[in-house]
């Protein structure tokens, strides 16, 4: 209930954000400036305006009966769910067990893929072999290496982690790769005109300029992992998001399913902006 | 006969099909020179600016530097290049710092020093602590300038660094550079398409051909101008017969020069 009036009245300002302006000066088009800039103000007015419409359509059309409830429960029933689960099925717990598979995943990943990714690019005789074999394996899709890493892993918590570092590895190396020849040559060429040696190159200035775009893939890889996570608890798992979501959907618990999702996605959101926030604190010279 | 302390001897320089110096190019360098490439545009004066400076290598022949081979780069000849990069990730003052950074014969206090002194040089004093993306173009330009000079190499190997600068630092740098050139015992290797800027502060011009690079004149300046060099030369008559001296050089060398 709460819900919806709060829904509502985030609906009444977005409208009054919009109308206003266009009263003040009578064309739409000052919006439409291409690749303009928008007020921070507008802007999230119109990032919150728009998952809300969306929520609000949403539950709209499931209270009215256009939607069958057992297919499409309304928001607020999801929300509701997700209260149960969190008290009777300790799905933060659950939520946690998965961060956790995801991070060491990720950080196992990004731990091998940096230096090997570097190697790569700064040394062709690396480079060179190593390119056609990862590139192979990267396009092998995760879900059909499944039953072959459960022979070798077993279904404990060494497979889920296989999983997911199967899935980053392989892209990530590739990528840090990318961003290692990508930085200019003039830069290295003024450090070493200055004095530096190859590794002091490589520290005070390869590794500084790539750091950036290194840190923005890094991000992008976690995203990835989240989709091998669930993937990877739903085929072998008795604990994590993942499995709580394969178990709801046994009993056709529709609502239970969708909140488990949505813990996922507001996972994902928090950790995207926080790595976006640190990103952006971290790089201010851009 | 001496050697001279920078010698091209019987370079040859390709990549790939392309010959960018003609076969077996000489050429000596005196040491405290300050020796100024003319040439029309392509001919090759980068490509023989990053040999002396040990990043392209010769395709054959040899440079020597006080008699021996030059080997990859160091910072005792330092390049100012032609695209005035500096850190994106240091301040104004950090990219200067940075020109010693690897300069283990100086301590920190001498190195915050020369800094300093620099960033004074070139007008950027106030901006020591602006990112590099946040000033303008000339004053990134100015950047390299004070970061090349701070490195303290012996020669100094400057592409077109004056480029971008409006005309009355120009006249400034200009002054400024002849002048530690002559008090710190430099040698310099400028690279411009200013006739004016490489008489002023050239001791010896040289006039290169379309690539590849064959040097169609050498021009003794400073037995015809002097060492001294002040703002009013540029009025005086032989600043300007040697001006057009060199521009009719540079015409029939091919270029479009004005
Ligand atoms: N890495 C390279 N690969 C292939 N060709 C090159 C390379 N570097 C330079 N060249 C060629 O060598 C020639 C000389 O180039 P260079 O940059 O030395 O000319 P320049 O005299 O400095 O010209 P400008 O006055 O325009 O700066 C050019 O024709 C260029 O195309
Ligand atoms: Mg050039």
């Amino acid at each position: 209930m709460t819900n919806l009036a709060q829904a509502v009245s985030g609906m009444g300002q977005i409208e009054d954000k919009t109308e206003e302006p266009v009263r003040a000066k009578p064309s739409l088009s000052r919006f439409f400036v291409f690749r303009g800039l928008l007020a921070r103000r507008a802007e999230i007015a119109l990032g919150i305006g728009g998952s809300v419409g969306l929520l609000l359509l949403w539950e709209a059309a499931a209270r009215l009966g256009w939607t069958n409830p057992v297919f499409f429960p309304a928001p607020s029933t999801v929300i509701a769910a997700m209260g149960r689960m969190i008290v009777n099925q300790s799905l933060l717990w659950h939520a946690g067990i998965s961060t956790m598979r995801v991070w060491v995943a990720f950080l196992i990943a990004a731990a091998m893929a940096i230096p090997i990714g570097i190697l790569m690019s700064s040394y062709r005789v690396i480079g060179a072999p190593l390119e056609p074999v990862i590139d192979f394996i990267r396009y092998l899709p995760v879900p059909a290496l499944v039953p072959l890493s459960i022979i070798w892993f077993g279904v404990g918590e060494s497979t889920k982690i296989y999983l997911l570092w199967l899935g980053t590895f392989f892209q990530l190396v590739l990528l840090v790769a990318d961003d290692m020849r990508r930085v200019p040559q003039e830069y290295v060429e003024i450090a070493s005109t200055l004095g530096a040696k190859p590794h002091q190159i490589l520290k005070d200035v390869a590794f500084r300029a790539m750091l950036p775009g290194l840190v923005d893939n890094l991000r992008i890889t976690l995203g990835w992992c989240w989709t091998y996570l669930i993937i990877a608890e739903i085929v072998a798992a008795d604990s994590g998001i993942g499995f709580v979501i394969w178990t709801a959907r046994r009993y056709m618990k529709t609502p239970e399913v969708m909140a488990g999702v949505v813990v996922i996605g507001i996972i994902g959101l928090v950790t995207d902006q926080i790595l976006r926030a640190i990103h952006r604190r971290a790089f201010q010279y851009l | 006969m001496n050697t001279p302390y920078l010698t091209f001897d019987r370079i040859t320089k390709t990549f790939g099909d392309i010959e960018v110096v003609a076969p077996h190019f000489d050429l000596g360098i005196e040491k405290n020179d300050f020796v100024v490439f003319l040439g029309p545009s392509g001919c090759g004066k980068t490509t023989l600016m990053r040999m002396i400076g040990g990043l392209d290598t010769p395709s054959g022949g040899e440079i020597r530097l006080q008699g021996v081979p030059v080997g990859p780069p160091d910072w005792r000849r330092g390049m100012m290049f032609q695209s005035y990069s500096s850190f994106p990730w240091l301040t104004v003052a950090q990219n200067v710092e940075f020109g010693m950074r690897y300069r283990h014969d100086l301590t920190e206090e001498e190195k915050l020093a020369r800094r300093d002194h620099y960033l004074d040089l070139v007008g950027l004093y106030e901006f020591s602590g602006a990112y590099p993306n946040r000033v303008s173009g000339g004053m990134r330009q100015r950047v390299a300038i004070a970061r090349t000079l701070a490195s303290g190499s012996d020669v100094l190997l400057m592409d077109e660094p004056f480029g971008a600068l409006d005309a009355q630092r120009r006249e400034t740098l200009q002054v400024e550079l002849r002048n530690i050139q002559k008090r710190d015992a430099k040698t310099v290797v400028f690279v411009t398409h200013d006739v004016e800027e490489a008489v002023f502060l050239a001791d010896r011009v040289i006039v290169f051909s379309k690539r590849p690079a064959r040097v169609v004149a050498d021009i003794d300046i400073t037995a015809r101008l002097g060492a001294d060099r002040h703002l009013d030369l540029r009025d005086s008559v032989g600043f300007f017969e040697l001006r057009n001296e060199i521009l009719r050089l540079l015409r029939k060398s091919g270029a479009g020069h004005e």
